[in-house]
């Protein structure tokens, strides 16, 4: 890590501090290089740097039209992910922003239809506040926003949705209405779907169609017209509210994954664990305020020992800059709380994992069919644990939960200094053999048992749901979704 | 079924559907049922909904009393029938259509004039699947499959275009069930795949384990993708993908979402069809006397299920032809052998597919 002048080195403090000094066009460089350096790394740094950076960006923003505020942030998003494709935070993040913009693009369009329909002018506004806030937090069944995260959803949710609808006219139903990208087929009755070019009054009325395309008489349009003005005038501050709320989210998140924590942990139990994860270190020690429990601790030699080891003895890493900012108190090791903490080499693992109730794991990236990408000797670990029957339980936030599909394990996997591994002083050593130092391990699902998030737990086998509720399937693929656009 | 009027015209659904299916070889079953539907209820001049729904329930079973394995037809007929539901019990939004007869006759009109839409609707979904392909397939990869999947042979056919994919294919080609012509059999494919320039071999069912080694990912079509998320598929998938899971292979479903049907089997004989796999029999009085040293003890079965005499084998063979038209036998899969399955919207999970067809049917 280079230093600079100055006593810190570029890191994502400072980057932070300087958002809101320097222009956003600079920023987004600036943060670019950064990843490019890995000089900011990790998940949560990571996150929390894009969404500030993107807050910046959404702020920035002059126009009123939702249209480009998505190809504006889904730009910024592709340089980002070009600039950096492991950190598949960063991903994540764009697309919720994505997302976020489009729900509240839909809402409007729902809003406008309604209010076209009902001719009662619902409260919108008020409609909006009462939904929004579900938006991250939630994955009810019957939340409304799950139609307006998942299309897929939309369409085929005939029923219930009109059981609804008969009550709050401004529920699911109305999701139904973004024809202008729905993509095709991605339900079973796509095949039913009315032809894209938009028909003629007398063609019928498929499911697909939503209540606005038949609507738009010249009447109607009119209205439409105005209330559509009035509403894109405050989208930006509608999606910088969601923004923060995401930013909440990051910041809250490992505190709701604590909460779970007496869940999981059992009094007298031994637990492995691996790498210093802040995650997992507030879970154990969420449970460690109730019950007492052994902590058996793999260093994570050579990329995370040292932090491992600034962890149990302080409870936090000595370089994270992050923690730093926040309140020292509440770092305290698991000794302080009474814990026995037994540091074991990774080596040690499986001749240890027989004694092992349960198995808790810190992840980099959850990947959308149930496995994750994890600290290199993750892997190690869960294999021993499959073997040794004992459970794993993944702590993750929903934030690393990627949509992307891991077709090709071998790009997911980053390597590092190899100096870590064999010092380049050695020259004699270095010469002669080749030396690798993977960062990464994927986990296959097979492997895990439990995933806690920031929602409660879930099956590996559950995961694709959750990715279905935060993310749209347009934003998937985030080059693919601008050559449908520009058709 | 009794009370049932009989129709002014008997509008054959069958020959339909036969015709369909046979002047366009990319048409699917599920889809030529559709079709079919959609033609009977053009001539029929049904003008209420039940009706038209009792109609075309009387049809939907002619249809599949017709064939032999009716589970990949119904998927169709299912999918049809629940989306005549669901869009009719959909109260009128309001302002278009006030009475819920406008909104009958506007279905009826979208579904006849868009006949011919879904069947194209089916092939888009088809070519979208095949471009995924070459996420699935890398480069120096070996592919194993099996079958006359329509699916698979584009998705490969799609990879081979692509000029910078080089991969293999490992065909488990039958001999019986591939000899047939047609533009998707077995052999056909193969062909298709060699005149790419794409390097393949043919395999027998049982040298797909000898095989294994060799691959890196397994592709296989299916007939039908069932609730739980396994698949109903030409008969030697299931014990491709238990040889795939114990080789730790991955092993990938490509299927279109019309396929998935609604049907949960809990082994491999609870399929709602009549196979004739599995047929027992015992010698003649004659040939017991060649055996008898064997079947003492009391037993009168003299063989466990396999015929060895020359009588059983070219039996074996009539009885698969025979077993009702062109239609394979087939198998079930389970989901926890399936690592993914691929569909025109993306990689699912088994569990995922289950969700998509509660969607639709409740």
């Amino acid at each position: 890590m280079s230093r600079s002048t100055t006593i810190q080195a570029p890191g994502l403090s400072s980057y932070l501090k300087s958002l809101r000094s320097t222009p956003v066009e600079a920023s987004i460089e600036h943060f670019i290089s950064l990843l490019k350096r890995r000089q900011i790394r990790n998940s949560r740094p990571c996150a929390l740097a894009t969404t500030q950076l993107l807050i910046q960006v959404v702020k920035e923003f002059k126009g009123k039209d939702a249209d480009k505020l998505l190809r504006r942030i889904r730009d910024v998003g592709r340089r980002l992910i070009a600039a950096q494709p492991r950190e598949m935070v960063v991903g994540n993040i764009v697309r919720r922003v994505l997302g976020l913009i489009r729900e509240i693009k839909d809402d409007d369009a729902d809003a406008d239809s309604n209010a076209v329909n009902s001719d009662a002018g619902s409260p919108t506004p008020h409609h909006d506040s009462l939904n929004r806030p579900h938006l991250a937090s939630s994955i009810s069944t019957f939340s409304p926003l799950r139609h307006g995260a998942l299309p897929p959803m939309d369409t085929t949710s005939g029923p219930e949705s009109l059981a609804d609808s008969g009550e709050l006219p401004h529920r699911p139903a109305l999701f139904s209405s973004h024809t202008s990208y729905a993509p095709l087929g991605t339900s079973l009755f796509g095949l039913f779907s009315q032809p894209d070019t938009p028909s003629n009054t007398s063609t019928p009325t498929g499911r697909h169609s939503p209540t606005g395309k038949h609507t738009m008489t010249a009447s109607a349009l009119e209205r439409i017209g105005e209330s559509t003005i009035l509403k894109r005038t405050n989208i930006k501050a509608e999606v910088l509210e969601g923004m923060n709320e995401l930013q909440d989210e990051l910041e809250q998140s490992d505190d709701q994954i604590a909460a779970n924590a007496l869940d999981h942990i059992h009094s007298n139990e031994i637990i492995l664990t691996h790498t210093a994860s802040t995650s997992v270190q507030k879970f154990l020690l969420a449970a460690a305020k109730k019950r007492k429990f052994t902590v058996v601790h793999a260093e994570a030699h050579p990329n995370d020992h040292d932090a491992v080891h600034a962890t149990i003895l302080t409870g936090k890493k000595r370089d994270a800059e992050v923690i730093s900012e926040e309140a020292g108190d509440r770092w305290k090791p698991l000794t302080a709380a009474g814990i026995t903490v037994v540091l074991i080499p990774d080596s040690h693992v499986f001749a240890i994992m027989a004694r092992v109730n349960k198995v808790i794991l810190a992840t980099h990236s959850v990947l959308a069919n149930g496995g994750l990408v994890a600290a290199a000797g993750a892997r190690v670990i869960a294999s021993a644990a499959k073997v040794h029957r004992t459970p794993v339980v993944v702590v993750t936030g929903v934030y690393k939960l990627s949509p992307v599909y891991p077709f090709d394990i071998d790009e997911l996997i980053e390597y590092g200094d190899a100096g870590n591994v064999v010092p380049y002083d050695d020259g004699d050593f270095v010469d002669k053999v080749d030396v690798d130092n993977p960062l990464y391990d994927y986990v296959p699902p097979e492997l895990v048992d439990l995933y806690v998030t920031n929602l409660g737990g879930h099956a590996p086998s559950y995961l694709y749901r959750i990715v279905a509720d935060h993310y749209h399937p347009d934003d998937i693929n985030l080059s693919g979704a601008v050559e449908r656009d520009e058709k | 079924m009794a009370t049932e009027t009989p129709l002014p015209d008997e509008f054959d659904v069958v020959a339909v559907y036969h015709r369909l299916l046979a002047n366009d070889h990319d048409l699917t079953m599920p889809v030529a049922a559709i079709e079919a539907l959609v033609e009977a209820m053009a001539t029929s001049s049904t003008q209420t909904v039940s009706e038209t729904m009792r109609n075309l329930e009387k049809h939907t079973n002619t249809l599949k009393s017709s064939v032999a394995n009716p589970i990949s037809l119904s998927a169709g007929t299912d999918l049809f029938q629940r989306y005549l539901v669901t869009t009719l019990n959909r109260p009128s939004a309001g302002v278009a259509s006030p009475s819920g007869a406008g909104d009958f006759d506007a279905i009826r009109n979208h579904l006849l004039s868009n006949g011919r839409l879904f069947a194209e609707r089916a092939k888009a979904s088809r070519n979208k699947i095949a471009s995924f392909g070459r996420n699935l397939v890398r480069d120096g990869a070996t592919v194993l499959t099996n079958g006359g999947s329509r699916v698979v042979a584009a998705l490969l056919r799609s990879v081979a275009e692509t000029g910078s994919v080089r991969f293999k294919v490992v065909y488990v080609l039958d001999s019986d069930a591939d000899s047939q012509e047609g533009e998707w059999s077995g052999t056909a494919i193969v062909a298709m795949l060699r005149a790419r320039g794409i390097p393949v071999a043919t395999i027998p069912d049982s040298a797909v384990a000898y095989s294994l080694g060799k691959i890196d990912i397994v592709i296989v079509g299916a007939e039908g993708v069932v609730e739980n998320g396994g698949i109903i598929s030409r008969l030697g998938t299931y014990q491709i993908g238990l040889l795939a899971k114990a080789k730790q292979k991955p092993f990938y479903v490509v299927a279109e979402s019309h396929k998935f049907v609604k049907l949960f089997p809990l082994n491999q004989y609870d399929l709602p069809i009549k196979q004739r796999i599995l047929d027992f029999k015992v010698g003649k009085e004659g040939e017991l006397v060649s055996t008898e040293n064997e079947s003492q003890g009391g037993y009168t079965v003299e063989d466990e299920g396999v015929d060895f005499s020359d009588s059983g084998v070219s039996e074996g063979k009539t009885r698969r032809k025979c077993s009702g038209s062109s239609e394979d036998p087939v198998d079930y899969t389970p989901p926890n052998l399936i690592s993914g399955i691929l569909t025109e919207s993306g990689v699912l999970t088994p569990s995922a597919v289950s969700e998509e067809l509660i969607k639709i049917w409740f």
